[in-house]
């Protein structure tokens, strides 16, 4: 049986991808919401099956296997899948409220004239009895170059088949797109006329009869001005659609600050989410132009078609449940940032799904869960016992690093290329995610006869795993906690951030901490 | 399609990630990089993160595709070389062309004595990233050996005989069933421009910024190694500049120079930071409020300068049109950072006329629905061969061409 890829969407997107996949022979289940879908494939090699009105229910199963439940007309449909890819469009909220403003015959949104504009007879556009049209953006918040590409190819349509007066008021005008900066040429050529602001914004009032009035000073000319369009465009937000959060939800994939399908996170470049097998391209990733969800359609074609079988193999080393320990306190299935923990009759590992980053096992507080070769024994086995440094009379620190292995540890090797001195004493351990560091880790290097233990990790928003970085850091906090109430000096002590091109800092870091360790002497628990 | 061969030319951003996409899917990878380094210019750049938090810069993940690469066996690595020749009969035939290989990378072991040792300023370049193998090249425009035989100290100091001063450069004949040109692009040079670049010391690209702040951490002088008390960004220098005909927006220097701004305000909280802009474009997810914080931070001021001129104690006097008087002011920085922008690779001409491709106006590779080759020529184009892209973009870039190619092997096979 062929492995099957399902596309949520119904967009532009959604059908770019439809199209690829078709064409290379891959089976694909299309699932939207919407009443109709208009997608019709020419020639393929691959199946189809299209499900229109349907809502995800659950996706349960791992990368290759997952068991997708959705509904349609409160009837069941069950489909089982080797991949997902989300390719739902986006959602445009109206910015009237912005500027003031109502919606009214005189008053649209972008859409709104975009709709115009498409329909080709005129006969009964707003546009024919209009001699100035006003688009308002950017003003209250920032604009976006997908905003900026409509409401230009809107103006040079307007400029050139209607012969209307267009005026844009912008405060910073975004042109960071593909051939924006050329059309923005074209429309002034075309007689469009720019009205920018820096730190004066323009009056604009709603008259009674919904004409509206917008007064302002010319920040170029310093001369006042009053504009009385017959039309004003009101630019729009571009938001990710209301289903768009009910997927990341299901999917169990990580959202950014905004809901759109996708953490804000360039581990994720270009269409992964933190689920393996799960991907999101185009609109609901993120705020695209017609030429970024192309580009997002065939990357997500790429991955979906070429590399599932890849992502499919089972990591040798995963986590494992000790099924005596467990006492089923879920931590381990809320902090997976993979979701590779399922829940059936009891908890267990999706072994496709676990990345191996050792946060379970670390955070798991009956020590239930093991990672072989992760295991704090394997760790500190590549510290010596009774490995002291210490063999002139000046007092070398001795001092237990754990890099993890994305950051850390490729920074650590860049300081080498680059020549700086790094302290004699220092011993790096790699871990694959800090997330994976336990009160055992720590300990055991004290034990060890560290004088001092490091935690060196990924920046806040870089981590791999999401949040190992925040968990180490706890787990460092809570120590020193520790040492305060005990008596043990806590700056022996430090968890700090690095990217993998920060050899610099890492030098700085690990010798300010060695002068640290200098100034406090041996440890008190060195044997 | 473990029988496939692609020569992909150009060794930065979008052939690393290219090579990274088709070694995944079985197909064998030749990566030629004219120069003696991989990564192409975003393998200097510096992390930008603030406050212990990441920015999205994508610098990291450079890294991250050369580290890949070099890894993996199916690619085959030609640094210092160049394609000569490509003609297609079927299958494409390459000459490749490679300087010579001083520097033994199975011997060095980035012990750096050559580097200490080199008696002239640039002879030995250094490479960026611990996956540049040998860290180290010589310079064959500065290195006097090379010139008139009257030195010879790096190979005579370097403990492992790692250098070898007289070896010869070599030719091959490399048979491939695709071609990819990702040859990326020319950061202007803003010498012609009036703000005295490479007549003060003090005035500084955004590419070198990038590269001081990540080799030292933080920034200084060049003139005379002090740390400057008030800095000056010009954004758009090579941008959005019809005189130069340059009609596009390089869209990624705005988010370059205000995360670098953030990030050295995080160091040096000390130092004041002015940026002379046009419009502030949208870069990253959460540009809402990272422009707000920068403004807290940092003095937006909307003009481009006249010119910039050296005052005493090589600072730099900037003229400006003041916005609300529209009075020309003068101001004094002790560092001004051109952000320069991304313009067609020098050799893209030479590149178009060996693949008998056509270039747009630009001087850029056509792209998109005017697409260089057709689909069916089995030669593709990735990243800002073909205009201004962001790491992420080019990234996003290669990806797609991988899947092109993938889809003409397929079309050609069946």
């Amino acid at each position: 049986m062929k492995d099957k890829t399902l596309i949520f969407g119904n967009g532009p997107c959604a059908h770019y991808l439809a199209e690829d996949l078709l064409s290379t022979g891959a089976d694909i289940v299309i699932t939207t919401t919407d009443k109709t879908c208009n997608f019709s494939p020419s020639e393929h090699s691959g199946s189809i099956e299209i499900l229109t009105d349907t809502r995800l229910v659950s996706c349960r199963g791992s990368v290759g296997n997952f068991r997708i439940l959705a509904a349609r007309n409160n009837k069941e449909i069950k489909r089982t899948v080797a991949g997902v890819i989300v390719a739902e469009e986006d959602q445009r909220k109206s910015n009237f409220s912005l500027y003031g403003l109502k919606a009214s015959s005189c008053v649209i949104t972008l859409s709104q004239a975009k709709e115009l504009l498409l329909d080709s007879s005129h006969k009964q556009s707003i546009f024919l009895k209009a001699k100035k049209v006003v688009f308002l953006t950017g003003l209250v918040k920032e604009s976006h170059p997908a905003i900026t590409e409509e409401i230009m190819h809107s103006a040079l349509r307007l400029q050139s088949d209607f012969n209307l007066q267009t005026y844009i008021l912008t405060a910073n005008l975004k042109v960071a797109a593909d051939g924006l900066e050329a059309l923005y040429r074209e429309t002034k050529e075309a007689g469009a006329v720019y009205i920018k602001f820096t730190d004066t914004r323009p009056e604009i009032h709603s008259k009674s009869d919904d004409s509206v009035q917008i007064e302002f000073v010319d920040e170029i000319t310093l001369k006042k001005f009053k504009l009385t369009p017959d039309i004003s465009v009101v630019d729009e937000t571009i938001v990710p659609s209301d289903y768009a959060a009910d997927l990341s939800r299901i999917l169990g994939v990580d959202a950014d600050a905004d809901g759109f399908v996708q953490a804000d996170n360039v581990h994720r470049f270009t269409v992964f989410t933190n689920r393996k097998g799960i991907m999101t391209a185009g609109s609901s990733r993120s705020i695209q132009t017609c030429g970024d969800q192309i580009t997002d359609a065939a990357n997500a074609a790429l991955v979906s078609a070429g590399r599932m079988a890849g992502l499919q193999i089972v990591p040798e080393d995963r986590a494992e449940i000790d099924k005596g320990q467990c006492i089923r306190c879920l931590t381990c299935y809320r902090l997976c940032p993979y979701r590779a923990i399922a829940l059936n009759t009891r908890v267990v590992v999706e072994p496709h799904a676990c990345e191996r980053c050792g946060i379970c096992a670390a955070q798991c507080p009956r020590g239930a869960i093991r990672i072989k070769h992760l295991e704090p024994e394997s760790i500190l086995n590549q510290i010596p016992k009774g490995y002291n440094p210490q063999k002139e009379v000046a007092f070398t620190p001795f001092i237990v690093a754990f890099c993890c292995s994305r950051s850390a540890v490729q920074a650590r090797e860049l300081a080498r290329c680059m020549g700086h001195e790094l302290p004699s004493g220092l011993k790096v351990i790699e871990v694959p995610c800090s997330g994976s560091i336990s009160f055992d880790h720590i300990y055991g290097a004290f034990e060890r006869n560290a004088d001092g233990v490091m935690v060196l990790t990924c920046h806040e928003g870089n981590c791999h795993s999401e949040q190992g970085n925040i968990y180490a850091k706890q787990t460092v906090a809570q120590i020193m906690d520790m040492f305060l109430q005990i008596g043990f000096e806590k700056k022996r002590l430090a968890v700090q951030t690095l990217a993998s091109n920060m050899a610099t800092e890492f030098a700085e870091m690990v010798n300010r901490f060695e002068a640290n360790i200098i100034e406090l002497g041996p440890s008190r628990l060195k044997k | 399609m473990a029988d496939k061969n692609v020569l992909i030319i150009g060794g930065g951003t979008a052939g690393l990630s290219a090579a990274v996409e088709l070694v995944n899917l079985d197909i064998h990878v030749d990566l030629v990089e004219k120069s003696d380094f991989l990564g192409g210019h975003a393998v200097g750049y510096t992390c930008k993160a603030t406050r212990n938090t990441c920015v999205k810069c994508g610098a990291c993940m450079v890294e991250e595709k050369l580290n890949d690469t070099i890894l993996h066996p199916k690619i085959k690595i030609w640094t210092g070389s160049r394609v000569q020749e490509v003609s297609k009969n079927g299958r494409f035939t390459a000459k490749i062309h490679c300087k010579p290989k001083y520097i033994d990378p199975h011997k060095c072991t980035t012990c750096r004595i050559c580097f200490d040792k080199c008696p002239v300023d640039g002879a030995i370049l250094h490479g960026f990233s611990k996956s540049n193998i040998p860290f180290y090249a010589i310079n064959e425009e500065l290195c006097l050996y090379l010139k008139d035989k009257s030195c010879g100290l790096c190979r005579d100091e370097c403990p492992e005989t790692a250098i070898n001063l007289d070896p010869k450069a070599t030719e091959y004949i490399k048979e491939a069933d695709a071609v990819l040109v990702a040859s990326g692009f020319h950061p202007f040079n803003p010498e012609d421009k009036p703000y005295g670049y490479h007549r003060s010391q003090n005035v500084i690209t955004s590419l070198d910024l990038e590269r001081i702040l990540k080799q030292v951490g933080r920034v200084k002088r060049p003139s005379d190694d002090t740390i400057p008390e008030r800095i000056a960004f010009i954004q758009c220098v090579g941008s959005r500049d019809s005189k130069l005909n340059h009609l596009w927006c390089s869209k990624v220097c705005c988010g370059s120079a205000l995360r670098m701004a953030r990030r050295i305000k995080d160091r040096q909280p000390e130092i004041d930071i002015t940026v002379f802009y046009m419009d502030v474009q949208t870069f990253g997810k959460d540009f809402e409020q990272f422009y707000k914080d920068a403004q807290e931070e940092v003095r937006m001021i909307r003009a481009i300068p006249g010119d910039i001129y050296e005052t005493d104690r090589q600072k730099l006097k900037i003229n400006f049109l003041d916005n609300n008087t529209h009075e020309t002011l003068e101001e004094i920085f002790d560092l001004v950072v051109l952000s320069i922008g991304i313009t067609p690779g020098k050799d893209n001409g030479e590149i178009a006329e060996l693949l008998h491709l056509k270039l747009a106006d630009s001087g850029f590779f056509k792209s998109g629905a005017e697409e260089a080759s057709a689909p069916n020529t089995g030669i593709f184009t990735a990243g800002t061969i073909s205009g201004a892209m962001s790491i992420p973009e080019t990234i996003a870039s290669a990806g797609k061409s991988a899947r092109q190619i993938v889809k003409y092997f397929r079309a050609n096979d069946s």
